[in-house]
């Protein structure tokens, strides 16, 4: 008897604290839309992915004619292809979608292209070429802009001479694969540049590179450039150089990403030297979509370019970004 | 005879010396050179990396040793990194302070209130016996509620005054250092609840705790934050650096508090009643029960001491990484679990020990350490931590000698056996069959 009071007590009581949160979450539908688009995103607790839902939300703001609905796969693939079937059967006109992974989503895909439904993929393809469109980033082409920055800031092609250590992010994901490929394509050229750590990943947490970084700064008494595969883990590498008080013998640290509230503000704190753009493709989804919806013709394939940010357009960015 | 068992009762310190050999052997070398692992600052930082781990593995130890499991410390840690950081950064009755100031109150009001009648209680029985019957009229008052009751509100006031009154600016490094714990401590207490008064099973209630803790974490941040970030000196007091700085330049201060949990729940379970009602439940719960020992009492206290713990982790976590996340813990769970496991605790409960259990994270620290001077590559690294598991725990579950004695009494008959397998068709003999038994029992 008390046992069941207890369970009716506790079940009351997270029920009204669900419905405390709700309304922060929840928005309405816009009445009288004429285009009901879906986006399917694979997580949001990576800020990347939070920037990408922002972005596509800013975008939607600009087009009244469009209701977008956007699910939350929570970063696991059997919750991802569950959205995608809600959104199929939601019958929306076009279908936007950020797969968490390839092989797993490519069979929900191919149901949507079968009900007749436009799919636009983003940052990750999926195994079919029925899709309508893929837009994503180029992490080799990303990896390549850093390592050429690389060589630069190390001396310039020929002359480059330096220690690098090179923090990992995810052991076989293959944008930590990308960016690694596209770095060394420019430095493995110099025979004056030395790489200090064996495949050391960080896994793209700021604490695990903080802590790779604290023991590579014990077992190198010399160490010019740090290049982390995304800004969190060269922030957490400046973080321990700064702990063991040896900012000044680090000349550089390199990040990807630039995120405004991340990669950006560091480098204008001064606390990278420069991070490249991996942009989100959120807004151009959505432009592309309404685009074909409007009866145009869309490309196949879009890359989208990166963007070397340094302390001279840092300030720029997060201007326009509201941050400064 | 004695020697050896006093060698096999302390094999995990052997194991530890070895690792450390192993370590100073391995290490490479500065210009100048020394040894870098056997260098003080390269001990320290390991006593630090492990310090956030090893507060939540003592915590895990209590629960275990009790025959139960805590899956949510992990969750709860990253939900507390997030109160902490919102309460660092944010000016304000944030979702942060809303939840983190009666949090405070109410726990550090009960605490307080118990803590009184505790002592009251104690007192009273000792002068009973001096004084006699007489004394006992006068002291009523202390032993019911009245009293502890006053105090407890009077704490209870105290607390949220002062918390509030941080409200308005940012928390103090004092007021986060006491927010955050109560506020992991109120969800180590619905562990508790839901253990002791819904009946749930450990495994069930704490690991929908493990996936609420994450999605209270999420909310509290807001969806447009994954992860918040901690500026000292900039968006948070400076004075919060304290808690990553070297304690006269000896310590880090990490460590001071693992290091202090560790004596504290170490003393209590060693020589309070609470620590004896702990090994006594998780020896034979049922036993215990009727013997006359609150056992819901005893397992309600340790997911309570569970959960704060993970909040003293979670401030130590924002302190030394600079930011709060939802999944900052995200596996933290079973790296404690793994570092209890390997301090000799059993799973079953009722044995073990936090000096163990302080051995264990040691050894786990250590080891990741070597492995990271040596420069392995991470997957191996990955490799070689498990196998670390399976051996250490093989020598401490077992008991080494018994596994030797019996390995010896196999091994005649073992090579029959091998070579009765390679041998096609041959039946097999009388000597090696109840070993086929054996195994299969084991395996089924």
């Amino acid at each position: 008897m008390k046992r069941r009071e207890f369970l009716k007590l506790s079940g009351a009581l997270t029920g009204a604290a669900t419905t405390l949160y709700l309304p922060a979450g929840w928005t309405p539908a816009k009445a009288a839309a004429k285009w009901k688009i879906g986006f399917s995103q694979a997580t949001t607790l990576e800020p990347w992915r939070v920037q990408f839902n922002k972005d596509i939300e800013a975008e939607a703001k600009n087009h009244p004619e469009v209701t977008l609905i956007i699910t939350d796969g929570q970063d696991k693939t059997e919750k991802q292809v569950a959205d995608v079937e809600n959104l199929i059967v939601q019958q929306v006109d076009a279908l936007l979608i950020s797969p968490k992974e390839s092989a797993g989503l490519t069979g929900v895909v191919e149901k949507a292209i079968d009900a007749k439904m436009p799919v636009i993929v983003l940052d990750r393809n999926v195994d079919t070429k029925r899709i309508t469109q893929f837009i994503g980033g180029d992490n080799v082409l990303i990896g390549k802009a850093a390592g050429e920055y690389a060589v630069k800031l190390l001396g310039g092609p020929g002359k480059a001479q330096g220690n690098v250590v090179e923090i990992w992010g995810g052991m076989g994901t293959a944008p930590a694969h990308d960016r690694h490929d596209g770095f060394h394509a420019f430095t493995d050229k110099e025979p004056g540049i030395k790489y200090l750590l064996n495949n050391q990943s960080g896994d793209w947490k700021q604490d695990k590179a903080y802590n790779i970084m604290t023991t590579a700064l014990r077992n190198n008494e010399k160490i010019d450039l740090v290049y982390g595969h995304n800004d969190p883990m060269a922030y957490g590498a400046y973080l321990a150089v700064k702990d063991a008080g040896r900012e000044k013998d680090i000349k550089f640290i390199i990040g990807i990403d630039a995120l405004p509230d991340e990669g950006v503000t560091w480098v204008h704190k001064g606390y990278l030297t420069a991070t490249f753009l991996y942009a989100t493709p959120g807004a151009e989804g959505l432009r592309q979509a309404i685009k074909l919806l409007n009866g145009e013709k869309i490309p196949p394939v879009i890359t989208l370019p990166t963007l070397l940010v340094d302390k001279n357009n840092a300030d720029g960015i997060l201007k326009k970004n509201g941050l400064l | 005879m004695n020697l050896f068992r006093l060698l096999a009762r302390t094999k995990l310190y052997w194991g530890l010396a070895l690792i450390c050999i192993v370590g100073a052997a391995l290490s490479p070398h500065t210009s100048s050179g020394r040894n870098i692992f056997l260098s003080y600052n390269n001990l320290t930082d390991v006593l630090r990396q492990v310090s956030i781990t090893g507060l939540v593995a003592t915590g895990m130890t209590i629960v275990i040793l009790l025959g139960g499991i805590d899956l949510s410390v992990g969750s709860v840690m990253g939900c507390s990194t997030i109160i902490c950081a919102m309460l660092l950064t944010q000016p304000g009755w944030t979702a942060a302070a809303v939840m983190g100031v009666p949090a405070a109150t109410v726990a550090i009001g009960l605490a307080a209130a118990l803590f009184i009648r505790f002592v009251f209680n104690g007192l009273e029985r000792g002068r009973d016996v001096d004084a006699g019957r007489r004394r006992e009229i006068v002291l009523d008052a202390w032993r019911g509620w009245r009293i502890p009751a006053l105090v407890g509100l009077a704490a209870a006031a105290a607390t949220f005054f002062f918390a509030a009154s941080q409200v308005p600016t940012k928390f103090g490094v004092l007021a986060v250092l006491i927010a955050t714990p109560c506020f992991a401590l109120m969800l180590g207490a619905i562990n508790g609840a839901l253990v002791v008064k819904g009946g749930l099973q450990p495994f069930i209630a704490t690991l929908a705790m493990m996936v609420s803790a994450l999605g209270i974490g999420r909310l509290t941040a807001g969806q447009d934050n994954a992860v918040i970030a901690v500026y000292t000196g900039t968006n948070a007091t400076e004075a919060f650096e304290v808690l990553r700085s070297m304690v006269w330049g000896l310590v880090p201060m990490p460590s001071v508090f693992f290091l202090a949990a560790i004596v504290a729940f170490g003393a209590v379970l060693r020589f309070t009643t609470f620590g004896r009602y702990v090994y006594a439940i998780g020896g034979n719960a049922e036993a215990a029960k009727l013997s006359g020992i609150k056992v819901a009492q005893v397992q309600f206290a340790a997911y309570v001491i569970s959960g704060l713990l993970a909040g003293v982790a979670a401030v130590l976590f924002v302190a030394q990484y600079r930011q709060g996340k939802p999944d900052a813990g995200s596996g933290l769970e079973l790296d404690a679990i793994a570092a209890v496991v390997i301090g000799g605790t059993s799973l079953m409960g009722g044995r073990g020990s936090l000096a163990g259990t302080f051995v264990g994270v040691l050894i786990f620290g250590l080891l990741s350490d070597i492995l990271q001077l040596e420069n392995i590559d991470s997957n191996v690294q990955l490799l070689m931590k498990g196998l670390i598991i399976v051996g250490t725990v093989l020598v401490q579950e077992q008991n080494f000698g018994q596994l030797l004695t019996r390995w010896r009494s196999l091994a005649p008959s073992a090579a029959p056996a091998l070579a009765g397998s390679a041998g096609p068709g041959r039946p097999p003999s009388a000597a090696e069959a109840p070993i086929e038994r054996e195994d299969m029992h084991e395996t089924s």
